[in-house]
């Protein structure tokens, strides 16, 4: 993992991963997704030496893993960067773009038709919001990919071609899982940005939209900031770290008196009613603390999204289940929740799954829709 | 209020328990005396009819109580009491719910008219069951949780804790009342136990809420015709469900938490899945997001929200584009709140209203969605919904069903109970090992509405009623504080969202008050003796209604109807008891109690359950005998017996004169012309002032020139006459069913059921067993037929075979002995009911018995042969016979005008016949 780009304001360090197929005449690719809240960029940059340096390959764990044994062979490889930029601060993100000439390398047709006519591969909603601008200040056109088609073109590419990519996550342990290839598909994808979806993946470009909900990481911002003035998300899950959600939620115990109702295997910790206490208790939001609100509300979320995408699982038959989007960011929390939700309603036989890329699926995806980049041809081989 | 906490706490659950199914190890013993009792008729009354809904009441110890110069004072009777009740109790945090059962035996006179019929049709009480079913009611009450004094006190006044004075028949166990045992569940019934215990000396013996929750389920979907509904776009649709095929389904429980019930069967059920956002989710975050002080506040303010300015929705997303690819318009919610991100506004910068109703909508889809893939993952059809957090709400109601309906993509539905309320009390009601409830069927269940508190179920109305004297006062009230709450409201009219995914349904609105979309409860009255009219072709696809009243231009007309005709009937209702102050009073309180209903009926026409034409009518004859008004009609009917008697030798020889095929034609002729004769019809009544009863009938029958209007006659004088040499075999036993008092019966029907005795024919008029308009009833007919029989020994012979003529009783041993071989016997048995309408699945046992052997059916009148059973189809021969009497029916039904005719003849094995329109 390399230490992120320093062209804009962060709001991580990006990563990296080595590609071992891109060829060496490909050039520096750039695509973007361009979310409500953030701005994703993937772009490839060519290492024209045959051999990655041994120092590098050692301390980058992008490269620990070949796919389908290739590693015997000289490989060209070029390498693909990640970046991410808040969506309020998109001028940022532009000048990174101009710093880089990403821009230049973008089109791989930009040799053919000139640089007026360059085109970035671009998905999510602000890829039609934000064209005008890309146009004017980088004389680039956005050629919008559908979000969806992006998603599974990314996460299909991050559970073939990296590994070590999913992970459980179970008391606050990582767990990295090794998923043999021939045995990925079918899975459910569960995306959660403002909103939920979930996708069952059957293949490369075959999914469908199997179901939803409107409770995802909106919900949890948006709620999240009219019950504490948080100013943003990242306040608001770090809020939810040192928060008890015992004070506002319902417990079993609340209503038995403290002990377990065992006989279907409900303990008193768990939850009855979110935020069910506040009906009986004369406070109003104010004598609440706002720690504590931002995780009865963080576990409500969680456990929904992890309840409902288990039901999904299950009708499909669904053996695997990965949880990606910004909701997550890797939040243990959010992902200890979402997996005890799983582990809860499937009786332990489901186990929730996320993607170390997870952020990037959008991105990722409207990348590989460059048509030549031939990750494909080389994943047979 | 002093907030919301939990109806049915969220989490608690059994694993499947066989419930073991304790049979009664005894019969209870039968006993004479009974009655409703709960509101004794003012003393003093005389009536000539022993209705059956006239209580008999225990006098002995009777005081005056209070200030003994008050003009009417309540008399206090400690010696009356409901005879045997039952008691269950649901605590919630915010209602309590009671439900109890009164006996009420059905006390039909044991004159001898009943004895001989007992003996030609070996009519038993109880020929299917070991021990008998009680008569009786099972009331539905509610009470705030924070009044429970008043419920204590409600208990108290009706001794309901004590179980009348024969509590050891329940209580075996324990005889001494000392002990008694009240069932009981909900979070309360620990609260409130020692204050039961203290005011009341019974114990509290708590039940498992879910097992409580099912067994009330299932009770309710497996003997209530139409207990179930669906609730789409603010339109209720009651759902009849075969019994045989209700289980599995999932039961939704809404309290403060969610949980999801798969049910198998009596006592076999599992809790599948829940989820802790639920009714307490919504309070909670409410109640911290608007500062609401109840949850009916709160969701009082959703129906005024608009979600839009703090959901994110796809098109907010797409810049106002659908992403229809996936099947998503732009109004579908991408997230929840998702729009409180992006813009800077505070908490104070949002409307409550829209706050609430994106909170009601998150949380309403998300159960639906979780509800509907649990009923997916085990395969199951139906299911209900229910739980503090629904409550009737229409706008909860639409979201819910929206929600399945977005998920399933139209493959499930959404439905929910009109007792939902009760289904903890109910079941902790089954729990009583003796309640005899098990094996009830639906046709023994006949529900009522009597006006007032407490009875009006899901509705609280000022404290408990004691006797007919509170109600009149508190209907007096009531009107004078109520009137914008009963004053009829105009229907907007359904709309349609139009579009995919989740739009706000358009019931939200003005049209819904959370109180108006609460649904009437009334009481169950369990009759056993009712039974399915067995010569019904097909019992499970019957419905007795011609008319449906879900049509609202035909409610308003109806409406309209009884509205006009209402000072009409309390003037003669009035008059029927002679006039009095007290009669007045109680007159103007069934005028105020009837429109309350009716206005009632405009603002939700399915407050009531499912509403029929013969509903509505019953339901006016109900209300006249919830106050006391026996037999409005009582003079005018009895003027008219004596006068259309007076002129019916006359007209006997007249008909006798003729030949058998002119003598045919002018009996049915005769049927139709006297049916004009109707007090129901207000074009009849202005008729009346023209002329006498038999100028009227000869002039109306001038005019029934063939062919009517549907003439089936032909088809019927073959099966009669036959053609040619070929004489076809008189029918067995005919049942008529008659209509109107005076001409009607007497020179109408009387005359054709003479002409079938003559012909061999064992005749038997079926009559109503309680008064309606001025409907003949089986009380009144012997008397009738007994005057008539004095002018024509046909009907003498075949009365006295019927055992008609009292008077020549006592001979009627001897006389059978001697006379049986030749005398076809005229008999009299009660239909069991009360409305000028008739549904057959509800019809008492000696009708059943009756129809046994009977192979021809002739219904007469409006009320049974054109506005119910116009379209039923018998296992016998059916000749259905009225006078139009109304424009609008004609139009609609016969396509035809006011006074045509209508005589349909379906032939037994001819089920396709089709009538001739002319």
């Amino acid at each position: 993992m390399e230490v992120g780009m320093q062209g804009g304001r962060l709001v991580e360090p990006d990563s990296k991963i080595v590609s071992p197929t891109l060829s060496a005449d490909e050039v520096s690719h750039l695509a973007v997704d361009i979310g409500g809240s953030l701005i994703k960029l993937v772009y490839s940059s060519i290492n024209h030496n045959s051999g990655i340096d041994d120092k590098e390959k050692k301390s980058s764990k992008e490269c620990s893993v070949v796919p389908n044994g290739s590693s015997n062979y000289p490989v060209i490889c070029g390498r693909l960067h990640f970046a991410k930029f808040e969506t309020s601060k998109i001028n940022d993100c532009v000048e990174f773009i101009l710093s880089k000439q990403l821009h230049r390398g973008g089109s791989w047709h930009h040799e053919t038709f000139g640089n007026d006519k360059k085109a970035i591969k671009a998905t999510g909603g602000g890829a039609y919001k934000f064209a005008d601008l890309f146009k004017e200040k980088l004389g680039v056109s956005l050629d919008k990919v559908d979000e969806m088609d992006c998603l599974v073109a990314g996460s299909n590419f991050l559970l073939k071609e990296v590994h070590p990519e999913a992970f459980t996550y179970i008391d606050g342990r990582e767990e990295y899982v090794q998923i043999d290839i021939n045995d990925l598909y079918p899975y459910l994808l569960v995306n959660i940005g403002s909103g939920v979806s979930m996708i069952k993946v059957d293949g490369d470009g075959k999914f469908e939209r199997v179901s939803g909900t409107s409770v995802g990481g909106g919900t949890f911002w948006g709620l999240g900031k009219l019950l504490t003035k948080c100013k943003s998300f990242d306040e608001l899950l770090e809020l939810s770290h040192k928060g008890n959600n015992r004070v506002i939620d319902m417990l079993v115990g609340d209503i038995y008196g403290g002990t377990d109702y065992t006989k279907i295997g409900l303990s008193s910790t768990n939850i009855a009613s979110s935020f069910g206490k506040a009906i009986s208790e004369n406070k109003e939001l104010e004598d609440y603390r706002p720690e504590d609100i931002s995780r009865s509300l963080l576990r409500m979320i969680s456990n929904n999204i992890g309840q409902i995408s288990y039901l999904n699982a299950l009708r499909f038959g669904l053996k695997r289940i990965f949880f990606g989007g910004f909701f997550i960011r890797g939040h243990a929390y959010t992902m200890d929740t979402i997996s005890v939700a799983v582990n809860f309603w499937s009786k332990g036989e489901a186990k929730a799954m996320f993607l170390r890329h997870e952020g990037f699926l959008g991105a990722l995806g409207a990348f590989r829709s460059y048509e030549s980049h031939s990750f494909d041809a080389n994943m047979t081989h | 209020m002093a907030g919301l906490t939990e109806d049915h706490q969220p989490i608690e659950i059994d694993d499947i328990k066989e419930e073991t199914n304790n049979k009664f190890k005894k019969d209870i013993v039968d006993r004479e005396s009974g009655g409703e009792r709960e509101m004794a008729p003012p003393a003093g009354s005389s009536s000539i009819h022993r209705t059956s809904s006239r209580p008999l009441l225990d006098l002995s110890k009777a005081a005056i109580q209070g200030n003994f110069e008050e003009k009417d004072p309540t008399i206090l009777l400690p010696n009356q009491s409901d005879d045997l009740s039952h008691l269950a109790l649901d605590i919630g945090g915010s209602l309590i719910k009671l439900v109890y059962f009164s006996r009420h035996e059905d006390r039909s006179v044991n004159d001898r008219r009943k004895k001989s019929l007992k003996e030609k049709f070996g009519v038993s009480n109880s020929n299917r069951r070991s021990y008998p079913i009680l008569g009786g009611r099972l009331h539905f009450v509610k009470f705030e949780t924070a009044k429970i004094n008043e419920c204590l006190d409600f208990i108290s006044s009706k001794q309901l804790h004590r179980g009348g004075m024969d509590a050891s028949h329940w209580n075996s166990d324990d005889p001494n009342n000392d002990n008694a045992v009240i069932k009981a569940t909900g979070g309360g019934a620990y609260k409130f136990a020692d204050l039961f215990k203290e005011r009341l000396g019974v114990s509290i013996d708590k039940e498992d809420e879910m097992n409580c929750l099912v067994a009330g389920a299932n009770f309710l979907l497996k003997a209530i015709r139409h207990e179930a509904f669906t609730h789409k776009e603010g339109q209720k649709e009651f759902v009849q469900i075969d019994q045989n095929e209700l289980f599995p389904y999932l039961l939704v429980n809404i309290g403060s938490g969610v949980s999801m019930i798969k049910v198998d069967g009596d006592g076999k059920f599992q809790r599948v899945s829940g989820t802790n956002v639920g009714g307490g989710t919504y309070w909670g975050l409410g109640k911290l997001l608007t500062k609401c002080k109840s949850f009916d506040e709160l969701l009082e303010l959703s129906q005024r929200g608009d979600n839009r300015t703090i959901d994110m929705l796809v098109g907010d997303i797409y810049g106002g584009m659908d992403y229809s690819k996936i099947g998503l318009s732009a109004s579908t919610i991408a997230s929840s709140f998702g729009k409180a991100i992006s813009e800077n506004k505070d908490l104070q910068d949002y409307r409550p209203e829209d706050i609430s109703l994106s909170l009601l909508r998150m949380i309403s889809y998300n159960i639906g969605q979780i509800s509907y893939l649990n009923a997916l993952r085990f395969g199951l059809k139906r299911i209900f919904f229910g739980g503090f957090f629904i409550r009737g709400h229409a706008y909860t109601m639409d979201t819910i069903s929206f929600a399945v309906q977005f998920w399933s993509k139209g493959d499930a539905q959404a439905m929910f109970l009109r007792h939902e309320g009760f289904l903890g009390a109910l079941g902790a009601f089954m729990s009583y090992e003796k309640h005899g409830l098990d094996d009830l069927m639906v046709h023994q269940l006949v529900e009522r509405f009597p006006m007032g508190a407490p009875y009006i179920g899901g509705k609280i109305h000022g404290p408990p009623l004691g006797d007919l004297n509170e109600k009149i006062s508190w209907m007096e009230k009531f009107v004078q504080k109520g009137t914008e709450i009963t004053a009829p409201v105009p229907m907007a009219p359904p709309g349609t969202t139009g579009l995919g995914g989740f739009e706000v349904p358009s019931s939200r609105g003005n049209t819904l008050r959370s109180d108006a979309s609460n649904l009437n409860v009334g009481v169950l009255h369990l009759v056993p003796t009712l039974e399915v009219f067995p010569l019904l072709a097909d019992p499970k696809t019957y419905e007795p209604n011609t008319i449906d009243l879900s049509d609202h231009s035909e409610l308003e007309y109806w409406f309209t109807v009884l509205s006009e005709h209402l000072p009409d009937l309390v003037d003669k209702a009035v008059a029927s008891e002679g006039g009095t102050d007290d009669a007045k009073r109680r007159g103007d309180a069934f005028a105020r109690a009837f429109s309350a209903h009716l206005a009632r009926l405009m603002e939700d026409p399915a407050a009531y359950g499912k509403l029929g034409l013969a509903d509505l009518l019953e339901l006016r004859e109900e209300c006249l005998r919830e106050f006391y008004f026996a037999d409005a009609y009582r003079s005018i009917k009895q003027r008219e017996n004596e006068a259309s008697l007076a002129v019916l030798p006359d007209l006997l020889m007249e008909i006798d004169s003729m030949n058998e095929e002119t003598r045919l034609l002018t009996l049915i002729e005769g049927v139709l012309a006297a049916n004009i004769f109707d007090w129901g019809s207000r074009a009849c009544v202005d008729l009346y002032h023209k002329g006498t009863i038999i100028e009227i009938y000869r002039m109306s029958r001038k005019k029934m020139q063939r062919p009517w209007r549907v003439d089936d006659f032909d088809l019927f004088k073959e099966r009669m006459l036959g053609s040619g040499d070929k004489k076809p075999p008189p029918h067995k036993r005919a049942l008529l069913f008659v209509d109107n008092s005076g001409a009607d019966v007497i020179l109408g029907m009387l005359p054709l059921a003479r002409e079938l005795l003559r012909r061999g024919t064992e005749v038997v008029l079926v009559a109503n067993s309680l008064p309606a308009l001025n409907d003949v009833t089986a009380i009144e007919l012997p008397g009738i037929v007994a005057e008539a029989a004095k002018h024509c020994d046909i009907l003498r012979r075949a009365a006295e075979a019927g055992g008609l003529l009292v008077d020549a009783m006592i001979n009627i041993q001897d006389a059978s002995k001697e006379n049986s071989v030749s005398a076809v016997p005229l008999m009299v048995v009660e239909n069991g009911c009360g409305s000028p309408c008739i549904d057959l699945r509800q019809v008492s046992s000696e009708l059943a018995a009756a129809a046994k052997d009977a192979d021809l059916i002739i219904l007469e009148g409006m009320g049974r042969a054109l506005h119910t059973n116009f379209n039923a189809r018998f296992k016998c021969d059916a000749l259905k016979l009225a006078m139009v009497k109304n424009q609008r029916l004609a139009e609609k039904l016969i396509k035809g005008n006011i006074y045509e005719c209508v005589c349909r003849y379906e032939s037994a094995g001819d089920q396709n016949s089709s009538s001739s329109f002319c």
